[in-house]
């Protein structure tokens, strides 16, 4: 049986599988945006990191849609 | 350098007095050369600082015709200019705020042929595209003219701002590497563009005057629901396909 582990996501407390990828959680959350800015305990994560990025116990995640208007 | 003329000490007065600018500023004002990509909600607040401020040479490109449907936030077109050409409309404007600028105005679409030339020999490129496609053609002139480009955006009641600097700091392309998918008319209230376009023309007008603390690594993230200002931090991308100047090499 896959463990479940608490973390923050912009904000929320969320229940998520534990060593789930940022592109898990990406799906999951269904932030749809191809360019999506992703915070990881507060560090920049690049895009080409979201599916080797895991998340464990207590981390905060922030999904932002970038802004392109003008 | 010439010094300045006594109209232009009165007219700057304000900006002359603060011991970061001073005459020797208001000199590297005058000599200043800025690309502002797009004058519509960001580039008519931008563009207004920058002419306002005495930058001497100001290159705008837009491809849009002032619509109605603009004039919520886009404050250098008024109402009688609908349906004119909006470089028109933003040159008439800049002139007659302050008639020392040499403007240059190009009602044309910003695509890789021309983005270079466009460019030109600008010591800054202001952004004030709508589209992150355009930001991607910026960004390439900005790397390859090794020029620092100032990025705004905006979306709703939300914008951003940081200020990239080839060889030091991320590019936009680091940030964003996959094709966007552009959303039609985003929503926003004119305070957004505002604000964000101001901390853009700050950030130039420091890059102008060689003053530090700008926003490097640093994506400013302002959102005027809570009206909360928070960092967020960058940098610089070992994979990125156009700043990494090894894997460049390998293109
Ligand atoms: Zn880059």
């Amino acid at each position: 049986m896959s463990k479940y582990v608490d973390v923050i996501i912009n904000g929320f407390k969320e229940k998520v599988p534990e060593k789930a990828s940022i592109s898990f959680l990406i799906t999951h959350f269904k932030e749809g945006d191809t360019d999506l800015i992703v915070e990881h305990n507060g560090q920049f994560v690049y895009p080409q990191k979201y599916a080797g990025a895991a998340v464990s116990e207590g981390d905060r995640i922030e999904f932002i849609n970038p802004n392109f208007g003008g | 350098m010439t010094n300045l003329s006594s109209e232009e000490y009165v007219r700057y007065n304000r900006q002359i007095i603060l011991p970061e600018v001073g005459e020797e500023g208001q000199k590297k004002i005058r000599n200043a050369r800025v690309f502002i990509a797009g004058v519509g909600g960001l580039g008519s607040v931008s563009a207004y600082y920058m002419a306002a401020a005495g930058v001497g040479y100001i290159s705008i490109a837009d491809r849009d015709r002032v619509n109605a449907d603009n004039l919520n936030r886009q404050i250098l077109h008024h109402s009688q200019d609908i349906g004119k050409p909006k470089t028109a409309s933003a040159l008439e404007k800049l002139r007659q705020l302050n008639p020392h600028c040499h403007i240059r105005a190009v009602q044309e679409d910003m695509r890789e042929e021309n983005i270079m030339e466009l460019v030109g020999d600008s010591q800054l490129i202001l952004d004030a595209t709508d589209n992150a496609e355009t930001r991607r053609l910026l960004n390439r002139a900005s790397v390859s003219k090794h020029i620092p480009f100032v990025y705004g955006g905006i979306n709703g009641l939300n914008g951003m701002v940081t200020t990239f600097i080839p060889g030091e700091t991320a590019c936009f392309e680091c940030l964003f590497p996959h094709k966007a998918v552009e959303k039609t008319s985003v929503a926003v209230l004119g305070p957004v563009a505002g604000l964000t376009a101001s901390v853009q023309s700050m950030e130039a007008l420091k890059l102008i005057l060689g003053m530090g603390g700008l926003l490097k690594n640093r994506l400013l993230y302002i959102q005027c629901s809570d009206m909360t200002f928070r960092e967020i931090n960058i940098r610089k991308n070992p994979d990125c396909n156009v700043c990494n100047t090894e894997r460049r090499g390998m293109i």
